[in-house]
């Protein structure tokens, strides 16, 4: 991905067609002048009658419609073009986000990169609507004006030729000024400007402890704080335009004297040079000064625009499927010498061997951080072995076409993702196939969501989402289960919840288990004790090291670990 | 206009700037008008070879109205934005004023997180009040009242047009761009509402997506949202700069009316011809100001809808009933009679029908699955929520007669939130106490094993620095430094490893000894001490008795305790 400036010049059609609009701008600005000029010589000084200056007068108005109208076709062809950038954008974080392996987008930074979907291309939307228009036209305008002027009269283009440069230095002066101050009290600031959130995030302590009242104090007093320290910061911003207002005023002021002097004294001039002259001097100064203004505007969005092209440039290889299809009844799986790292540095699973018999129940057991969720997420195939292999019928997984094989799989998370829509849409997401409602009522039979689904007033047509509020914790589990039930997989993997189901739940995930196996293998991330009973193969994993399978009775007898590690449950410690 | 009386009100405050403000502004304003129309004339004077003094005079005055204009236009910024800045801390402080009776139970009510980043954001947003919507057209209008009033030492009939003028672009084109923008602005909104939603829930859902083979189609949803927004945004931006430029083009052809009828005057002899160029240059240069009046209405919509979405948050029924105070000499009796509690825009009660007795001085755990109401049940007691049927009793005196500080104030709380404020950790367990010595401070932090502790380590806003095992620690320390005669404790220990806990109980049930206490777990070790325990299931209460009873009755509470031993 590229920097801003690179799409802007990219954009070489835009460019053009708003360097020829910008010309047509800086021809009319000088017309208009030129023809006021006109109108005011002829009549006060050539004693004309109204009806000459009426062709004049009538030129004028059309002037003036077309620079009006310039300038409009000028802004919307910016706004185009920053709508065309920001879907570009858009849809590019979009591939991005889709073709990222999937652990990186359980990072807890989802919150991040909302912002940056929303916010950030938002932001980028003033260097293209105003910014890129601006500077197209206050490059081109002044150096027209310029040059104008010079044919008129040398002495007032020289003038402005030596008196713009102060503003470009003063503009870049102050500007380093203020960053050094600004950084200054980037800490001041930071600390003050996050006190009133502070303040109301901790209400409800502070009512507890009955001093809220006093905080009335604090927020004043950080508030000003920060408006002092602001200040600081903009004082010498205000100083700035000072400044180029001062050097705009005298050049003008130079000039006006200057043409005064050759008018009076040496009459080498006439009338209407001069007063050309003074229209069209401030006219320049002001394109100036707003390349300035817009500068600042066109900073901010740049920013932005790096916060975008940092998150795409953080590029991951996305996991690449096969063509080969998947129709095979049932299937073994095995797993040789899989290694995976997220990263240099970083978390390991090493070296993992494993057989899995086709119907076969597996669990997968270990302390937390043992890297169970990650093997978990590599036999779904959401991530690639860096080394090593997973093979289903003696193929590598990755070969398989992607579509067939989770055609075949359910994964039924800790935290299933309720999508906002109906109940009955929530569980039919489950397969790809058009589902009856009537075999969605029996998956959710299966899953024992039924009862509760029929009890509501608008039964499968209740709407949930926003993460599935008013779903509890089981049932969503449940739901999840119904999903499994109404795809009909080959395999299903399962991470297993830790706590807080209730015991309705429980029951019914110990007997949709034993339903669901009769057909497909299971592998579990387990934290049950009976899951790990019932399996054929139990995977004792220890910091990324596969250091003990088989079954729980072998397992008891051959790894003192798990011995330890089974004895010592959760729930059986006492105080 | 009533939305925005809350901010006007704030604004008023700050008489002193505001009326600089608005004097440097208009002193800026009228000596840009002054300076273009002296060089106007001063160019035209020139054209008949006057005297070198008079010139001299002249080019003086557009010297001395340019510095003047450049001074005051920096004084003008300097008091318009220490105005703004300090209405800004008003706003502030106004509003924390309105909101703070309000919480927590307002913070129940939302129960959305985003609430106070909606706050923060519209009471930021109300910045702009001032500078952009306030001021800047009381400025305009002075001086262009001004500057019509010396025109018609010239001419009437030019000070007619140029006043038209004023009232066109500054009233009329404005107003008719303000009704328009409002339901654009309002669409805008929900087109990113929606958005938002659909972002987030791609990115969240992520994993499920991508194995029900969904992220294509949910990608496509998302792009089709986005460009709607898109497009609402374009004709938003288009709508803008359309009524710029008919605001521009009215300013232009007004200072052509001015040209045509000034000469027409000339011509006619009722004006003299050396003025037409200073009238002409007076009208370009008054209207040069009126651009910013374009982008006036979107400011004016976006604090009014800021200002009305405050009001509305801190406008709900504050109820001034005349409350008595919970006075607690002794641990407190708590009854609970067939309390009913649903939180707003679900369809399930949180609590169905629950009552029972916490007599004084007990010990009583209520425990179940996750949302099955226990920290609800905490809520209804301390009167954060308050039920829709049924009653909380306080030795005999209803919940509803009892003003919620005075609760608050007997209670020794640690919620599953609990709020670390930016400072030291002798900062913050002093909330429950200024006048605690380091010593006792000290003290409490080793009996919950935080002896490593320094009361001066910065503490972080919400926080941030702590793990969260040592968050409920700091919290458990700050409850017991209250010494109130009521303990509700939800989930107070669910970071912290088994022995920490262990000793962490043993110091808090010596500190309880004698006072009412509840805690609600999802963790059924350690329940044994209780004088009684509560099971709760989808908001109602399944089961209740000791410990002992309860694993005799084979019931939930067993069931539970077997799933609890069968978990790894």
């Amino acid at each position: 991905m590229k920097s801003l400036k690179e799409i802007a010049s990219n954009q070489k059609k835009d460019r053009l067609f708003l360097l020829v609009i910008a010309v047509f701008i800086g021809v009319m600005i000088v017309t208009q002048s030129y023809l006021i000029v006109r109108v005011i010589d002829d009549i006060f000084l050539r004693q004309k009658s109204f009806q000459d200056v009426l062709p004049l007068l009538g030129g004028l108005l059309f002037i003036m419609l077309l620079r009006t109208f310039f300038n409009y076709v000028k802004s919307k062809r910016g706004i185009r073009m920053a709508t065309r950038v920001k879907r570009d954008f858009r849809k590019e974080l979009l591939t991005h986000f889709t073709s990222k392996p999937v652990h990186l987008s359980q990072q807890g930074q989802t919150g991040h990169k909302v912002s940056i979907m929303m916010d950030a291309v938002d932001e980028v939307d003033n260097y293209f609507s105003s910014y890129i228009p601006q500077v197209m036209v206050t490059t081109f305008v002044p150096i027209l004006i310029l040059i104008v002027v010079m044919t008129q009269h040398i002495n007032s283009g020289l003038i402005m030729l030596i008196t713009a440069p102060f503003i470009p230095i003063f503009m870049m002066i102050i500007g380093m000024k203020t960053k050094a101050k600004s950084e200054e009290q980037m800490e001041k600031l930071a600390a003050f400007s996050g006190r009133f959130l502070d303040t109301l995030q901790g209400l409800t302590t502070l009512k507890l402890f009955g001093q809220a009242k006093k905080q009335k104090e604090t927020i004043k007093q950080s508030s000003l704080g920060f408006r002092d320290a602001t200040m600081e910061i903009l004082k010498v911003a205000f100083t700035s335009s000072f400044m180029l207002e001062v050097v705009m005023m005298l050049s003008i002021g130079i000039v006006a004297l200057e043409l005064a002097i050759q008018l009076i004294i040496y009459q080498s001039i006439s009338f209407f040079t001069a007063f050309f002259i003074l229209l069209l001097v401030p006219e320049f100064f002001t394109a100036l000064k707003e390349l300035g203004t817009t500068f600042h505007n066109g900073r901010t969005s740049m920013g932005a625009a790096q916060n975008i092209i940092d998150e795409l440039a953080n590029k991951d290889e996305s996991v690449q499927w096969g063509e080969k299809s998947l129709d095979d009844e049932s299937f073994t799986m095995s797993l040789s010498g899989v290694d995976f790292s997220y990263g240099e540095g970083t978390f390991t699973l090493a070296d993992i061997h494993a057989k899995f018999p086709s119907n076969g129940q597996v669990a997968i057991v270990g302390r937390s951080g043992s890297g169970k969720s990650t093997l978990l997420q590599l036999i779904a195939g959401l991530l690639r072995p860096t080394k090593g292999e997973i093979t289903i019928n003696s193929v590598s997984l990755h070969e398989y076409a992607e579509k067939d094989w989770y055609n075949r799989l359910a994964y039924i998370t800790q935290h299933p993702y309720i999508f906002s829509g109906t109940i009955a849409e929530n569980i039919a997401i489950g397969t790809l196939k058009e589902s009856t409602l009537k075999e969605v009522k029996q998956a959710a039979e299966e899953a024992g969501l039924h009862k509760m689904i029929q009890s509501l007033e608008k039964g499968y047509d209740t709407q949930v989402g926003e993460a599935g509020r008013g779903l509890s914790g089981g049932e969503k589990q449940r739901l999840a289960l119904a999903r499994a039930f109404l795809k009909q997989p080959s395999i299903i993997l399962f991470d297993e919840p830790t706590t807080g189901l209730d015991i309705k739940t429980e029951q019914i995930l110990q007997e949709s288990m034993k339903k669901l196996t009769e057909n497909s293998m299971v592998i579990t991330v387990a934290h049950r004790l009976h899951t790990i009973k019932n399996a054929d193969l139990i995977l004792f994993l220890d910091k990324g090291r596969l250091i003990a399978s088989g079954t729980h009775e072998k397992l008891m007898e051959s790894s003192l670990e798990y011995k330890v590690m089974v004895s010592v449950q959760k729930g059986g410690r006492e105080l | 206009m009533k939305d925005l009386a809350f901010v006007t009100r704030l604004v008023a405050l700050e008489k002193r700037d505001i009326l600089y403000s608005i004097l440097f502004g208009f002193i800026a304003g009228i000596s840009a008008v002054g300076l273009f129309a002296a060089s106007g004339y001063l160019i035209s004077k020139s054209a008949f070879a006057p005297p070198l003094y008079a010139l001299i005079i002249l080019t003086s005055t557009v010297k001395l109205l340019g510095f003047t204009r450049a001074m005051s236009k920096y004084a003008e910024r300097y008091f318009s934005h220490r105005a703004t800045f300090t209405i800004l801390s008003n706003v502030r402080v106004a509003f924390f004023e309105k909101l703070e009776p309000l919480a927590p139970g307002i913070f129940q009510k939302y129960r959305s997180g985003d609430l106070l980043a909606r706050i923060v954001g519209d009471v930021e947003s109300l910045q702009n009040f001032f500078i952009r919507v306030f001021y800047p057209p009381i400025v305009l209008i002075m001086v262009f009242l001004s500057t019509v009033l010396f025109t018609t030492f010239f001419s009437v009939y030019i000070s007619i047009i140029i006043l038209v003028g004023l009232i066109l672009t500054t009233f009329l084109v404005p107003a008719l761009f303000s009704l328009r923008q409002a339901k654009i602005d309002s669409a805008i909104r929900q087109e990113r509402g929606k958005l938002s939603t659909e972002v987030t829930e791609f990115l969240h859902g992520y994993r499920d997506l991508k194995i029900y083979q969904r992220l294509g189609e949910k990608g496509n949803k998302v792009e089709a949202t986005a460009n709607q927004y898109l497009s609402k945004q374009e004709t938003e931006s288009i709508h803008k700069i359309r009524n710029q430029s008919i605001n521009a083009f009215i300013a232009l052809f007004i200072t052509w009316t001015v040209l045509v009828i000034g000469a027409l005057l000339v011509v006619n002899g009722q004006l003299e011809g050396i003025f037409l160029a200073m009238l002409l240059m007076i009208s370009i240069t008054a209207f040069e100001d009126v651009g910013p009046m374009g982008v006036f209405p979107i400011y004016l919509q976006e604090t009014r809808t800021a200002s009305s979405r405050l009001v509305d948050v801190v406008n709900e029924e504050v109820k001034y009933e005349e409350l008595d105070d919970l006075k607690l000499t002794d641990a407190p009796t708590i009854k609970i009679d067939k309390i009913t509690f649903a939180f707003s825009g679900e369809w399930r009660n949180a609590i169905q029908d629950v009552s029972m007795d916490l007599p004084t001085g007990s010990k009583t755990a209520i425990v179940g699955p996750s949302g099955s109401g226990k920290s609800t049940l905490l809520l209804l007691i301390l009167k954060m929520i308050e039920a829709e049927k049924g009653n909380v009793m306080f030795n005999d005196k209803s919940i509803n007669q009892l003003s919620e500080e005075s609760i608050w104030k007997e209670c020794n709380v640690v919620l599953q939130e609990n709020h670390f404020f930016f400072g030291t950790i002798r900062d913050n367990l002093q909330l429950a106490g200024e006048h605690l010595t380091d010593e006792e401070l000290a003290d409490v932090l080793s009996k919950v094993n935080l002896d490593d502790f320094q009361l001066d380590d910065p503490v972080l806003e919400k926080g941030d620095n702590l793990s969260g095992g040592e968050k409920q620690r700091l919290a458990i320390a700050r409850a017991i430094l209250k010494q109130g005669k009521l303990w509700l404790l939800d989930e107070p220990t669910s970071s912290v490893d088994a022995l920490t806990e262990k000793f962490i109980f043993e110091n808090l049930y010596q500190e309880a000894k004698e006072d009412t206490l509840v805690l609600v777990s999802h963790r059924l070790g350690s329940l044994e001490k209780m004088d009684q325990i509560i099971v709760m299931d989808q908001g109602k209460i399944v089961e209740s008795g000791t410990f002992d009873e309860l694993i005799a009755a084979k019931g939930y509470f067993y069931q539970m305790k077997e799933i609890e031993k069968g978990l790894l």
